[in-house]
């Protein structure tokens, strides 16, 4: 592992502003890219055609990439918080059946005939009950390949995809359009203030925490000294992650690998301090899912590609290449 | 004065609006009669087609390939993800939707733009000419619309007038067949089945669109089993069927391919499906 400096204030004020930086140049680009070739500044000119700017700029784009930061930055600290919950670099809400858990959830209520908040209260119960299930199957599993975690989130990952296609299946003919809408998924049209005010209120929740969660993530000793702390700080992850990857499912459907390689690049690029992670895993998640949004747009336009194909494209690479690296370094 | 009267009724006519009601039950009305119209599905594309308001049509979906002439219209993407922006940089005066088959949301978005929208969710084949109709009355082609409409209710008559109380015979419909599927009463095809005298050996299954299995068809032993597309792609799924000699539809060697997308587009050659659909079940019949 290389070596970074320790952190320091202008250390991290420096990482998240470049980041932040990064985020409105690919905002930017969002805006400015797409099928037509409307751009932002004609929206200062006269004409029929100010207008009709105005519409695509502003009604389809902005909202869409609003979304796709603020779902991205929470499947990233989704990933992240499940890391340091597992001890694990491996974890992400996708692989783990977090985001399948919530599906079903939702799945549930709607089939129910709930209205739109118990929907969401359904995927957020949904998701907590698979990541606390995953922890119970696999605590005891201290082989240094926590090969046992994965399995069983795969395992857990595959039953709530059957359980989903359960569901359809019992499905009502005038519930099941809605059904099969809401498990697609789609970041055009998402709902974006909700999503952006939970990340938000997450990282003002986690952020008193970081210390503590820097000493958890540095092992099960480490973490001993933090005493009767440790429990309500696992219970704090177990619904601050279930809580994030819920909101990310039922804002934009299940996308996949985000909270995976966001962390994982973070960790490789800026160390293990969480207070850095934190706003940075949120701010890089938001970037990688905005960059995958823009590509979905417009690789095969006017046909669009949902957005967790390209996701799980370049996601599965990654996840596969990190396998093989913690296979080698026995 | 009688001049001034004139032309203000003449200017209150000219300005007129157009309106009729969706199968949402929403009025959809326009300030003039559409110029710039998007299909969002083929057989939406049809429907203008057949009325004659083709020429106002600026963009459609995929596969919107019927007739000829709509092969060539701009695309704004597949009837399931369409290209929002695309649709709104063709500024349309008029989308017409088809929300079995477009996502919600994004239906939801071209409102909340301020586009007019024409939902078409013809469930039964009574009411696809009153579709004609209403989007004659949108495109001013009220005429054409009307022309269109009852050409297909008379072609309608003479097929229900011929094949009424017929003897009815047993038919299976192959929608797909790796899974294979069939459709149940509620699916439109299912209604041209009745017009016909046949009789949906599924009919009772609870999903639109059900799965069912080889050994479900055997046990409703069906006398017809039909299925529509090119004859030269299609015929691998007919010949399942001939393995079984003692079932009744290959024992009298009565499967079927019907030409394609007639049956499965709900537009205005639904009525050239139902004369094909008819004419083998009769000859099943005989």
């Amino acid at each position: 592992m290389k070596h970074h400096a320790p952190l320091s204030r202008r250390r991290l004020l420096l990482t998240l502003a470049s980041l932040l930086l990064l985020t409105a140049i690919l905002l930017c680009a969002s805006l400015c890219l797409g099928s037509t070739a409307y751009r932002p500044w004609q929206l200062w000119n006269d004409g029929p055609d100010a207008l009709l700017a105005r519409d695509v700029v502003l009604s389809l784009r902005l909202p869409r990439s609003l979304a796709a930061l603020a779902v991205g930055g929470l499947l990233a600290l989704a990933g992240l918080l499940q890391q340091i919950l597992l001890r694990n670099p491996l974890a992400e809400p996708y692989v783990l059946g977090t985001s399948g858990g919530a599906s079903v959830g939702a799945l549930t209520a709607l089939l129910l005939g709930a209205g739109s908040v118990l929907v969401s209260l359904a995927a957020g119960g949904g998701a907590l009950a698979t990541t606390l299930l995953v922890f119970a199957l696999a605590r005891n599993d201290h082989s240094s390949q926590q090969a046992r975690l994965l399995l069983t989130g795969i395992a857990l990952a595959s039953f709530a995809s059957a359980l989903s296609s359960l569901l359809l299946s019992l499905a009502p003919e005038g519930l099941l359009r809605g059904m099969i809408y809401w498990m697609l998924g789609d970041l055009s049209g998402a709902h974006w203030p909700a999503a952006a005010a939970a990340l938000l209120a997450l990282l003002v929740l986690l952020w008193p925490w970081s210390r503590d969660l820097n000493l958890m993530s540095h092992g099960r000793e480490a973490a001993h000294a933090l005493g009767s702390h440790t429990l309500r700080l696992q219970w704090l992850l177990y619904f601050c992650s279930a809580a994030a990857t819920a909101v990310a499912v039922t804002t934009a459907g299940m996308i996949g690998f985000v909270g995976l390689i966001v962390p994982h690049a973070l960790r490789l690029l800026l160390g293990q301090d969480i207070r850095l992670l934190l706003p940075a895993s949120a701010l890089g998640g938001g970037c990688v899912l905005l960059a995958a949004d823009i590509g979905s747009r417009i690789i095969l336009a006017p046909q669009q590609l949902p957005v967790g194909v390209v996701t799980s494209l370049a996601g599965v690479p990654v996840f596969l290449w990190l396998l093989q690296q913690r296979g080698g370094r026995r | 004065m009688l001049r001034g009267l004139l032309a203000s009724l003449l200017l209150a006519g000219a300005c007129a609006d157009v309106a009729v009601k969706d199968d949402q039950g929403r009025t959809v009305s326009l300030k003039q009669p559409a110029q710039r119209i998007i299909s969002l599905a083929p057989h939406l594309t049809e429907h203008l087609y057949a009325i004659g308001a083709g020429s106002r049509i600026v963009g459609a979906t995929n596969y919107s390939d019927y007739p000829a002439a709509a092969k060539a219209l701009p695309r704004v993407g597949g009837y399931n993800s369409f290209d929002l922006e695309k649709i709104r940089a063709l500024k349309p005066d008029l989308i017409v939707a088809w929300p079995s088959g477009n996502p919600a949301r994004q239906l939801e978005q071209i409102e909340s733009l301020g586009i007019p929208v024409f939902y078409d969710e013809a469930q039964k084949l009574v009411q696809v000419p009153t579709v004609m109709e209403r989007l004659g009355v949108l495109s001013g082609q009220e005429a054409g619309g009307k022309a269109a409409a009852a050409e297909f209710r008379s072609r309608l008559a003479k097929l229900e007038a011929r094949y009424a109380g017929k003897k009815p015979v047993r038919m299976f419909y192959q929608v797909w067949d790796r899974p294979l599927m069939t459709i149940n009463r509620e699916q439109i095809i299912s209604d041209v089945m009745h017009l016909c005298g046949a009789e949906n050996v599924f009919a009772n299954l609870p999903s639109l669109v059900p799965t069912v299995d080889e050994e479900a068809v055997i046990t409703a032993n069906p006398a017809l089993i039909a299925t529509s597309g090119e004859a030269s792609n299609k015929v691998n799924w007919l010949d399942r069927w001939r393995r079984w000699p003692r079932l009744a539809a290959t024992a009298r060697q009565q499967l079927y391919i019907l030409p394609p997308d007639l049956l499965s587009r709900m537009g205005p050659r639904l009525v050239d499906g139902a004369e094909a659909l008819c004419q083998v079940v009769e000859q099943a019949r005989q």
